[in-house]
């Protein structure tokens, strides 16, 4: 679909002119469908895969082992593990905000980004939720967190914020999914109807449901979407919040802070949006997209970015404020350490990548430089990973017990469970490339049917 | 058979499950091709199947071999069924044995020696075997109290790198061959009277020792018995000389001493006796505990290297090394026990302490530590006589050593007559002098000149490998044997269990110089004291209760009535001088390795040092000042140049050291030693000589630009915290009593626990504490705390449930005061560990406990993390699984951790329910007292008590109603049940602030 005009400079327009609904189910079922997988995706899933595979050889020998491979210790009892998982899930939120918050609002250059950002929220959350249950001393019990009747007449502690995440990420998993998996029916049908291969008749039939396209089907569809959507748009801020309290639950200087559960969920919805960024501007020149989405999305997810990156900002903020503001001495330490101490770096790297580049999102050109924008949410990204580590161990390590001061030091098996963990990420979309469309060809297909409406009036 | 084709057979079994031991697979079948070629075996085999070795020797294919050789092999099996000697009768369990219960532990009473003084313990038996050691209550020197080292004794009994069979010049041998080859000497050593026979020892107490020797000494009249103790008493043996003309031994009765003054003093770290002296000096300090805070001892200390006895002084004054006999000189000059020219360039606090000494006469005291010179003992004797110690402080008794002599013209005169091929026939009983005499003698060159020579030892060590031959020593708990307390008390010390790997005592061996081929310990031992108990009447019945009781009665040394002679001011040596610029090397002791024969026990290797907090190393140590003006920080390797040689030492900077010095601790940097003690520290001995066995002069350090990472258990000099550790003055305790007090906040969302039963609680008393470690190395025993080895310290992932915190009041450079507090779990009220374990594992109980649940534990580690205390610890890998020791070695009451679980202090929940059981058995509720943690159990200080809250006259109440009393960041309203009695300091008024 080559045909497809792009205007640079225009950031008004959601569909390029001359865009029409066949030619876009064409090109997007094609994508799945006909066309020969390209070197590109082979390069890329190569390179996923074996990341993915250094994630197994990681938690395998974590397996074999125990987590003292890891460079936790005591009194830094938490590292990377639990740092990955709140940048994960933080990351997921970005597919849950556009699809379900911005579905809500209605919001038009939704649907060209919302499948990507939806696909991305499913293999951020399997990558989330991996990581809690290997950095467990004793993973193979960790269902013992589930409030299910058993034999030893034991419950969770319903107190424990940590059992509150545990569901929390469980029903933020299944809702994930299911979401995505909805929004997927009327265009696995489409693609089971156009699928010429047999065994791609099977896989797209099985997988739509037996959706037929009927009225009765889609006035069903329109009720259960909209459901969805108004209870993942609450449940994205609920799960950062409880993420939050994880921390903020706890008695230690540095994490038992009020603003924790806001403060997580400005800090997910940023590098949700950097996140989709980032996957946005390299895909919709490779799957030839640039006709449905437009420089208009991206400058939205630029704007959004930007005022993420405000309001975590003033957290970050009050985080530094508030020690001082009470006075208390052990809080003032944890805020002088990570101004001055062995953390500092780390600090500072996270308040310049996250708090002051995405301040150049401001500048018109900036948003329209997308190789420029890709880095800026590059950085974000990190930075988000940073903010996650420093807050774990920054505070960990100025606790109430000065005798126990200590420092962590990741090992290789720290950076090999990240680089992996991003891996099986990459191995997952990269499939998912090959055999979802990246498109919702439904929302689409009304969008144009609307903006002809709209037109011919 | 006769008996010795029995032993033949025996001893190849041994020899060959020994080979076996710890090789599995391939390794196996190398390891029996090699052992069939061993001259040894074949000798054996020769007795036991005549005409094999032959085939052997014809080289027979190996298998043919091993069909032959079947028959033994079925025998090594069986005795690798269990430990103990397959001659005797083995009970099995079908029939129990009279009065043992599976489950309930038995006490035995025993001892257990350090330094050749014995501490009385109590061992404690799980179905037949020792699983613990407990101080006993009636053993003067214990008192029930016990230090880490005589506690990991029970480790090294279980140690599986012990030796296990007689070695010949480093290679496995008969037993039979060694007693032949001393049995065949003796003939000929008669002849020459005994010239040339030559015993040597460490310090020896045991009466039956001496009297062996005695005997010897008489069949062999020109034998002579040398000493060498590396970390022995020789200074204070010179110094009481010096003073009095002859050896005596000074007792201590700090209960009755008001002023104190510590000379670089061991009183309270590991002189003999210390562990009475710590809990007499903290009887002094347990100000307003009854409410008597005028009660209060005050102690000075003058050193270089820090000391306990140092860390509670009221005032501490850290002194060059040549500046300290000046010092005392000037301390004598002030109280008359000197000429007054001695009095010029004294510090000003020493005309202060001076008149608080005389200001207390017949309650003052001085003391001084075994590194100091003999003219400082000598005048320290010559104070106390000034101060009217005598009789009241202070009393002298004949010495505790059997003849004592001068250990080091002892090792030197052996060495030089070794070396001159005047000795023929040379025993060395459990010591190891290769490893620990002065690097000036060369004690390995002039051993190989010694035609024969015999080895006991606990373990294959660097003087095993370069005798003739190597005896396997029977462990204290194994064997029969005596000893004397500080005091001069006696324990006879019975066996706790059958010797595991066979092996001698050094009386069976003495032994066999009489001509016994098969000595018995224990009839060498008895025969010691039923003559004594005969002439008191009923002979078995005292001898049963000296073994029941773990103390002979009345065997205190007597009294020595001695008088300072005339003229000591012009008897004493010349102080040592330190010429400018260079640097003084003092050697020391490790506190827990002493001279190294502690090696290979990880619980010593791991368990922090005082001050310090270093485990796994050694290192140079150095004032901060010192080392700034050097240019080295912690963790710099230096070289050490001496005029005796250089050495390489990581640096580790101590606040409270004297300048200008340096501290080289020795004991570490063993050769030869087991798995555990391998390739650790480095060995100071190599720079320790004859003439310089405490302080050199003359060293320079130079940078290496290397370092290395040093495992310290904690990462901060801490400086006060208010919150944490409280203090003050007592004045101001005068002033203010309630200073300890902080407001807590009383709210919670939650409803309070009801307690009708027990409440269990804990009051540590910071003034009795004088961080001495047993607790921490108590609990590691009774918990079966893992140890996990330096690199897993490095990771800071140790194990102990209950950690010696050091704090420094004043500037850490040159420290006012040390603290010590011990922190472990505090059971809190609300505590902040119980709310986010997710899976409930850890909780409170109907006692008040906060209980840890391993089974139900998966190892979130959130608990840790919100302990404000951290005194939770994780089993990161499966430490307890891959720890090398016996399984039998382990506390059956208490569960060993895998990997991935939580634990920490359990308040001991094991002994809480044991009395829980006996009380519920007899209808009554458990007294106070009869639950005993085992920190506090261990304690020298009683600075721990344990008991029911519930009960208002209970122990631990009265002390939590003590105005000091207060909880550590019980401002987070955690309200720990384990509380802390403020620590109190009492400076004379005269001296101002340092």
């Amino acid at each position: 679909m080559s045909a497809m005009p792009e205007t640079e400079r225009n950031l008004t327009r959601v569909v390029e002119p001359g865009v029409t609904a066949p030619a876009v189910t064409a090109h997007v079922s094609d994508l799945v469908l006909e066309r020969r997988t390209p070197l590109w995706w082979w390069v890329g899933f190569g390179l996923s895969f074996g990341l993915f595979v250094l994630f197994l050889v990681a938690v395998g020998w974590l397996f074999i082992r125990g987590i003292g491979i890891w460079g936790i210790d005591w009194p830094i009892a938490w590292g990377f593990a639990i740092g990955n998982y709140v940048w994960w899930v933080g990351m997921a939120s970005g597919g849950t905000l556009i699809s379900a918050l911005f579905f809500l609002t209605r919001s038009e250059w939704r649907s060209a980004t919302s499948r990507i950002a939806e696909t991305m929220t499913v293999f951020c959350v399997a990558c989330a939720g991996i990581m809690p249950v290997i950095h467990l001393g004793r993973w193979w019990y960790f269902y013992w967190l589930f409030p299910y009747p058993n034999t030893m007449v034991l419950w969770p502690q319903f107190r424990s914020p940590l059992h509150w995440d545990f569901v929390a990420i469980l029903v933020y998993v299944a809702g994930s999914l299911l979401f995505w998996y909805v929004g997927l029916l009327p265009d696995f049908a489409t693609l089971r109807d156009r699928a010429r291969r047999r065994w791609q008749r099977v896989l797209y039939g099985l997988l739509a449901l037996g959706w037929q396209g009927s009225s009765q089907h889609w006035r069903q569809f329109r009720m259960l979407y909209g459901l969805f959507a108004a209870l993942m748009a609450p449940l994205v801020c609920s799960i950062h919040s409880i993420v939050g309290l994880d921390f903020a639950g706890g008695l230690t200087p540095g994490w038992h802070e009020t603003q924790f559960p806001p403060y997580f969920v400005f800090g997910a919805a940023l590098s949700g949006f950097a996140v989709v960024l980032m996957l946005v501007i390299p895909l919709r020149r490779a799957l030839e997209l640039t006709g449905v989405i437009t420089q208009r999305h991206i400058d939205v997810l630029a704007r959004l970015m930007l005022t993420a990156s405000l309001l975590l900002s003033y957290c970050y903020l009050i985080e530094i404020f508030m020690p001082f503001y009470r006075g208390e001495e052990r809080e003032i330490t944890v805020a002088m350490s990570l101004l001055g101490g062995y953390y500092a770096p780390w600090y500072w790297a996270k308040i310049v990548l996250n708090s002051i580049v995405p301040q150049i999102l401001w500048v018109r050109s900036v948003r329209l430089n997308r190789p420029l924008l890709f880095l800026v949410a590059l950085g974000v990204v990190i930075g988000m990973w940073i903010e996650r580590y420093v807050i774990v161990v920054g505070s960990l390590h100025r606790n109430h017990s000065e005798s126990s001061w200590f420092v962590f030091i990741p090992t290789v098996w720290d950076w090999a469970t990240l680089a992996g963990s991003v891996g099986l990420f990459l191995t997952g979309f990269f499939l998912a490339l090959r055999f979802i469309p990246m498109v919702s060809m439904f929302e689409l297909r009304e969008l144009l049917r609307k903006k002809q409406t709209e037109g011919g009036r | 058979m006769t008996a010795r084709e029995e032993l033949g057979r025996e001893e190849l079994a041994r020899h060959i499950e020994d080979r076996l031991t710890g090789k599995s697979g391939r390794a196996l079948w190398r390891s029996l091709d090699e052992l069939s070629r061993e001259p040894s075996v074949l000798e054996m085999l020769r007795a036991e199947f005549p005409g094999l070795p032959d085939l052997a020797d014809a080289r027979v294919g190996r298998r043919r071999l091993l069909e032959l050789m079947g028959a033994s092999f079925a025998l090594a099996g069986l005795s690798g069924c269990g430990p103990g000697e397959a001659s005797e009768t083995a009970i099995p369990y079908v029939t129990m044995p009279a009065g043992l219960v599976p489950g309930v532990a038995r006490h035995f009473a025993t001892a257990v020696t350090r330094g050749g003084y014995a501490d009385g313990v109590l061992a404690i038996h799980q179905m037949g075997r020792p699983v613990q050691l407990e101080g006993n209550p009636d053993h003067p020197a214990s008192l029930g109290a016990l230090d880490p080292i005589v506690q990991a004794s029970i480790l090294d009994l279980y140690d599986p790198d012990r030796s296990r069979t007689v070695l010949k010049a480093g290679r496995t041998a008969s037993t039979n061959g060694m007693v032949k080859a001393l049995v065949d000497r003796l003939p000929a050593l008669a002849a020459l009277g005994g010239g040339g026979l030559r015993l040597l020892t460490g310090t020896v107490t045991s009466p039956t020792l001496a009297r062996q020797i005695g005997a010897l000494k008489q069949r062999f009249p020109a034998m002579q018995w040398h000493r060498w103790e590396a970390d022995g008493r020789d200074m204070v043996r010179a110094g009481a000389v010096l003073a009095y003309g002859r050896p005596v031994d000074t007792v201590l009765h700090l209960d009755r001493a008001k002023v104190i003054l510590a000379v670089e003093s061991d009183f309270l770290d590991s002189a003999p006796g210390h562990l009475r002296y710590a809990r007499d000096f903290a009887r002094r300090r347990r100000a307003a505990e009854d409410g008597q805070p005028e009660e209060m001892s005050r102690l000075y200390a003058v050193e270089s290297s820090p000391t306990l006895a140092g860390a509670r002084a009221d005032h501490r004054f850290a002194v060059r090394p040549d500046e300290v006999e000046a010092v005392v000189r000037a301390l004598a000059a002030e109280l008359g026990a000197g000429p007054a020219e001695w009095r010029q360039g004294a510090p000003g606090w020493l005309a202060a302490a001076a008149r608080d000494l005389s200001a207390n006469i017949g309650a003052a005291l001085v003391h001084a530590g075994p590194a100091q010179p003999p003219a400082v003992h000598a005048l320290v004797h010559a104070i106390n006589d000034a101060v009217g110690a005598p009789g009241q402080t202070v009393s002298r008794i004949e010495p505790v050593e059997a003849d004592p002599v001068d250990h080091a013209q002892s090792v030197g005169g052996l060495v030089a007559d070794m070396a001159a091929g005047k000795v023929d026939t040379l025993l060395i009983l459990d010591a190891n002098p290769v490893f620990t005499a002065p690097a000036d003698l060369d004690f390995a060159g002039a051993l190989g000149k010694v035609p024969l020579s015999v080895h006991l030892g606990a373990a294959v060590d660097e003087t095993a490998m370069l005798c003739t031959w190597h005896v396997p020593e029977a462990h204290e708990l194994e064997r029969w044997g005596d000893a004397r307390a500080f005091d001069g008390t006696v324990t006879i010390q019975q066996p706790q269990v059958r010797p595991l790997w066979g092996g001698w005592s050094p009386q069976e061996l003495l032994a066999v110089l009489d001509g016994e081929t098969r000595p018995d310990g224990y009839a060498i031992v008895r025969q010691s004291w039923m003559e004594l108990f005969q002439s008191k009447g009923n002979a078995e019945g005292l001898w049963a209760e000296a073994l029941r009781m773990g103390v002979v009665p009345d065997s205190a040394a007597p009294p020595a009535s001695v008088s300072l002679l005339p003229g000591l001011a012009d008897r004493l040596p010349p102080a040592p001088a330190q010429p400018k610029g260079t640097l003084t090397a003092l050697f020391r002791p490790d506190p827990w390795l002493r001279d190294g024969r502690y090696a290979n026990l990880g619980w010593l290797q791991e368990l922090p040092r005082p001050f310090t907090t270093l485990t796994w190393d050694n290192a140079l140590l150095i004032a901060p000042a010192t080392a700034q003006r050097l240019d080295l920080k912690n963790e710099d390797v230096v070289e050490v140049n001496t005029a005796n040689g250089r050495l390489r030492a990581p640096v580790w900077l101590l606040p409270g050291h004297a300048p200008d010095c340096i501290t080289l601790p020795f004991g570490f940097g063993r050769r030869i030693v087991g798995r555990v003690g391998r390739d650790v520290g480095f060995d100071a001995f190599r720079l320790r000589t004859l003439g310089n066995p405490w302080q050199l002069p003359g060293v320079e350090l130079r940078k290496t630009g290397e370092s290395l990472r040093l495992a310290a258990t904690q990462h901060h000099q801490m400086i006060d915290s208010p919150d944490v550790v409280r203090h003050a003055t007592l004045d101001e305790f005068r002033r203010d009593p309630g200073f300890a007090k902080c407001k807590e906040p009383e709210q919670s969302l939650y409803p309070d626990y009801e307690y009708p039963r027990n409440a269990w609680g804990m009051a540590i008393n910071l003034n009795a504490c004088i961080g001495c470690n047993a607790c921490t190395a108590a609990c590691q025993g009774e918990n079966n705390i893992a140890v996990v080895g330096k690199e897993e310290v490095l990771r800071n992932r140790q194990m102990h449930w209950i950690r010696i915190d050091t704090w420094y009041e004043g500037k850490a450079e040159a420290p006012d005061q040390t603290l010590f507090q011990p922190m472990t779990c505090m059971h809190c009220e609300n505590a902040p560990c119980e709310v986010v374990c997710p899976v409930a594992a850890t909780m409170h109980d109907a006692d008040g406990l906060n209980v840890m649940v391993y089974n139900r534990c998966v190892g979130t580690r959130f608990c840790s993390n919100n302990c404000p205390y951290k005194v939770r610890r994780f089993n990161y890998f499966n430490y307890s699984g891959d720890d090398n020791r016996l399984s039998m070695s382990w506390n059956p009451d208490v569960s060993v951790r895998a990997r991935g679980v939580m634990e920490k202090c359990t308040y001991c929940i094991q002994r809480i329910r044991n009395a829980r059981i006996i009380a519920d058995r007899e209808n009554r509720p458990i007294r106070d007292g009869e639950v005993k943690t085992a920190c506090q159990q261990a304690c020298p200080a009683e600075a721990i008590v344990f008991g029911d809250l519930n009960d208002p006259d209970s122990a631990v109440s009265r002390r939590k109603a003590s105005p000091l009393d207060y909880g550590v960041l019980s401002e987070l309203n955690t309200r720990p049940r384990t509380t802390y009695e403020a620590r109190l300091r009492n400076p004379n008024p005269e001296i101002g602030e340092v």
